[in-house]
């Protein structure tokens, strides 16, 4: 088994140089580059042509590559051109810690709701419960992000004046009562892009434990424990849930991959400094030391999900043994 | 049976612990005193003491965004300009008015063949350390805006004038010529030829003064805390947070009386908090302005509006046909209607152009100078150009087909809607098919800077109140900066002769009279001048917006 998870994290430097080493080409063969943009509207050739020779930005594309790769193996990624004065890892961890904050959150929403209302769901099958709670729950998914925020900021921020408007302050705020008693809640900064955020993945997930909960249900052990006298909860609980987790299992250690991407949307409308909407400016101005770190981190991270949903499952479901089959 | 509340046990475990480190870690990074306590709502309320300071008062809060750099030798964009002139401060400054007065220096001696500038500086200048300013800091800040490694796009731009700039720019020679450090109050500079736009130029941050003994020690992240002269000091940036200035208690043109300005930078619509009272000041957008021009709302006394020094063109190449063609240009001019336009599209919040130095520029009069909306006229250009019209496009007399695409900085999904507006006219009055292609920003200045558009949607903010800033470095023939191919040598002649010309009064003759020729040329088409249209909060005193980026958060006061 050890040998089996050494094995496979082997591969991870060879898939990171061939990620990086295309994403970098792609990056500089197109057109425009780094220096031209933070060029201000006085532009002279020559100086911005020793700026880039100076930068390294000359050169063939393997001398280009190799000096950024010995800086990246030492977990230098460069200088922001856009935040100048910041390394690249002190721009984008903060703004990934930040959108992991909130995927995570949204995440446990998206799962604990998703998984309980596909299990009623399945439960319910046969009753009008069941296509009720779907069809709401594919409204709900259907409702594009754009759509869902401004009426709920204009009703909780603007009308009733409960939520802000935006930004960000961490996850928890104190309550003070009195003065003297604090009591942690969750920050009201978070609510309205968790909303927003949760709203459309709960539907996805409700139908896949759906889906999964009913094969399990139609199973024998299930039929058998029923006429042994056990209760439906019981079952529900303690046979079927279990059971029907996991394909939601591989869509969980994907999903908690993906919270370290941030989401453009939500953090551009509402003010949350996150990744995503960084990201996507880093694109536009040709920071190409943050693009590389951003894909080279998020690289790594589906590479490791990858690896460790492969070994929960090794360990959920007995049947399934990993590496020994030959 | 075992196997299964065992995993589930595990999992929920798993689950608690990272809730709690990642709670516990927000709580404990709000609890550490890094940020003012927000108390369920979104206003931050300073309960610092900080530098005691009887004489100013108030807070203000502002809407903004992180900056590029603090760095002024760096900084090429408006947003970081808007902080640095506040933070920083130069020799020479830019007044409300516009009046290019002193700043660090006491006075400024010029030569009479107007070649040689002498400063002296005042007694009592400090930076927000407390330390005192001498001309040694000056000279050091000046040299090390220019210095090779500090791979400044701008500095040699604003500096340039300086004898033996560009040399020691490019690392041909060891010092700087025109730089001499007379004594500790004193500084000259000698150009390389008589240049009456360089006061102007040194109100631009490459001249700003930065503490040398401060980057010497800490290059990397002196910004983060940056030591400047300026009427503000910089007291905390969180990043994608805020940013908080703090006024200077000894601050050379009097202690500002503002005390405290918050930049809340997480974005977000700003008219939507500054109607929650999140925010003092806020841009009106165009789907606001009915609501802030109606009489009868709340927001109707609370709203003004600024011109500004930006003016947005149509560009020609007139290297590559059809614009090589002063008929067909002149054509297009005069065949849209751009006040419809900016009614129209736009609900009037920007000027029409009425020709290229904008209101409140030296230079700038009244009368309109461009091509009026005469379709007739249009026509009549059309028909004494060597090209004709065939099936909505331009052909030569070979028969050739001339097709034009106007390239502009678009995500593709659908263009400016004024250029939309724009090419139903050309098709309408002239029977002329324009296409528009876009690209992203980046592409577009790869493309622009190797001179290969051949017609585009500009824009130009003046750096600096003095026309040589637009008409010499777009139009003369031998700027890098004119990407028009343009070339006249009886304009280039005004604006040699004005680069020189050392009376103020036959300066400006000149550079109308260019501006006049340009004009008749067409290589552009002046569309808009800019305008900030605000809402302020009553309790602000003295809010204006100016129409470029100068220091102003001292003439402000905040009644609260």
């Amino acid at each position: 088994m050890a040998g089996y998870v050494i094995r496979r994290l082997l591969w991870l430097p060879l898939i990171l140089l061939i990620v990086s080493f295309f994403t970098f080409c792609i990056a500089r063969f197109g057109p425009g580059d780094p220096v031209s943009v933070a060029a201000g509207q006085i532009r002279d050739e020559a100086i911005l042509q020793q700026i880039r020779e100076d930068r390294g930005l000359d050169g063939s594309i393997f001398e280009q590559y190799l000096r950024w790769g010995q800086g990246a193996i030492r977990g230098d990624f460069g200088e922001s051109l856009q935040q100048r004065g910041f390394t690249v890892s002190e721009v984008i961890f903060p703004r990934m810690w930040v959108s992991a904050q909130l995927g995570f959150i949204a995440l446990i929403l998206v799962f604990g709701l998703g998984i309980l209302f596909g299990l009623i769901a399945a439960w319910a099958n046969g009753s009008w419960i069941d296509p009720l709670i779907i069809s709401v729950l594919l409204f709900l998914q259907a409702i594009p992000i754009l759509v869902v925020i401004p009426p709920l900021l204009w009703l909780f921020a603007v009308q009733l004046n409960l939520l802000p408007v935006g930004g960000w302050d961490g996850l928890i705020d104190i309550w003070w009562i009195k003065g003297v008693i604090a009591i942690p809640i969750p920050d009201p900064h978070l609510y309205i892009p968790l909303v927003a955020f949760s709203l459309p993945g709960i539907a996805g997930v409700a139908r896949l434990m759906r889906i999964s909960a009913l094969e399990v249900q139609n199973e024998d052990y299930i039929r058998t424990a029923r006429s042994k006298g056990l209760s439906e909860p019981d079952i529900a609980i303690k046979h079927v849930l279990p059971n029907s987790l996991l394909p939601i299992v591989t869509v969980f250690g994907f999903a908690l991959a993906s919270i370290i991407e941030g989401a453009f949307f939500v953090e551009t409308l509402l003010g949350i400094p996150g990744i995503g909407r960084f990201v996507f400016e880093a694109v536009g101005s040709r920071d190409y030391d943050v693009i590389l770190a951003t894909t080279v981190i998020f690289s790594t991270v589906f590479v490791v999900m990858n690896l460790i949903v492969e070994l929960i499952y090794g360990f959920i479901d007995p049947r399934v043994r990993l590496g020994d089959t030959r | 049976m075992f196997k299964r509340n065992k995993l589930l046990s595990i999992l929920i475990i798993f689950v608690a612990i990272l809730v709690v480190i990642v709670g516990g870690l927000s709580a404990s990074l709000l609890l550490s005193g890094e940020s003012e306590e927000s108390v369920n709502t979104g206003i931050t309320t300073s309960t610092q003491a900080g530098t005691d300071n009887n004489l100013s008062v108030g807070q203000l809060r502002l809407s903004g965004s992180d900056p590029v750099t603090l760095d002024p030798h760096l900084a090429t964009d408006a947003g970081s300009a808007e902080y640095i002139v506040e933070i920083y401060s130069g020799l020479v400054t830019i007044s409300p008015d516009l009046e290019l007065t002193l700043d660090l220096a006491s006075s400024v001696d010029i030569s009479d063949d107007g070649i040689t500038y002498t400063f002296e500086l005042r007694d009592d200048i400090f930076f927000h350390s407390g330390r005192r300013v001498t001309a040694e800091d000056v000279a050091w800040s000046i040299k090390r805006a220019l210095s090779r490694e500090l791979q400044s796009t701008v500095s040699l731009a604003y500096l340039g004038d300086i004898l033996g700039a560009r040399e020691y720019f490019f690392g041909l020679s060891e010092d700087i010529t025109g730089l001499e450090l007379i004594d500790d109050k004193t500084i000259q500079f000698t150009l390389d030829s008589p240049k009456p736009f360089f006061l102007a130029k040194l109100t631009y941050p490459c001249a700003f003064v930065v503490d040398g003994q401060q980057i010497e020690v800490n290059e990397r992240n002196w910004t983060r805390k940056p030591n400047g002269t300026g009427p503000y000091k910089l007291k905390e940036w969180r990043l994608s947070e805020q940013i908080t200035l703090y006024a200077h208690d000894r601050y050379h043109l009097g202690i500002p009386p503002l005390k405290e300005v918050v930049y809340l930078l997480s974005g977000g619509s700003a008219l939507t908090r500054f109607e929650n009272d999140e925010l003092d000041v806020a841009f009106i957008s165009v789907n606001d302005v009915e609501r802030a021009r109606d009489v009868t709302s709340d927001l109707n006394p609370l709203y003004s509006v600024w011109p500004q020094f930006t003016i947005s063109y149509f560009a020609f190449n007139i290297e590559k046909p059809p614009f090589d063609d002063v008929h067909i240009r002149r054509a297009l001019g005069l065949s849209i209607d751009r006040k419809k336009i900016a009614e129209v599209t736009f609900s009037d919040m920007l000027a029409p152009a009425t020709g290229i130095l904008a209101p409140g520029l030296p230079g700038y009069t009244d009368v309109d100078k461009t091509l009026p909306f005469n379709p007739n006229r249009a026509r009549e250009e059309l028909l004494a150009s060597k090209y004709k019209v065939e099936n909505g496009q331009l052909v030569t007399s070979q028969g050739e087909v001339v097709p034009i695409v106007i390239t502009e900085v678009g995500g593709g999904a659908e263009a400016r809607i004024d250029t939309q507006a724009f090419l139903e006219q050309w098709r309408t009055e002239l029977g002329v098919n324009v296409e528009i292609r876009q690209t992203d920003f980046a592409t577009y200045l790869a493309e622009s800077d190797a001179k290969q558009l051949q017609m585009f949607n500009g824009g130009w903010i003046m750096d600096y109140p003095d026309p040589e800033n637009i008409l010499d470095l777009k139009f003369h023939s031998q700027s890098g900066l004119n990407d028009l191919g343009y070339q006249n040598t009886a304009v280039d002649e005004l604006l040699e002769l004005a680069r020189s010309e050392l009376n103020p009064d036959q300066r400006i003759a000149l550079y109308r009279d260019a501006e006049k020729l340009i004009l008749e040329d067409a290589a552009w088409l002046p569309l808009y001048f800019s305008q900030n249209h605000v809402v302020v909060n009553a309790d602000v005193n003295g809010w204006f917006e100016p129409p470029m980026v100068v220091p102003r958060l001292r003439f402000i006061e905040v009644n609260r």
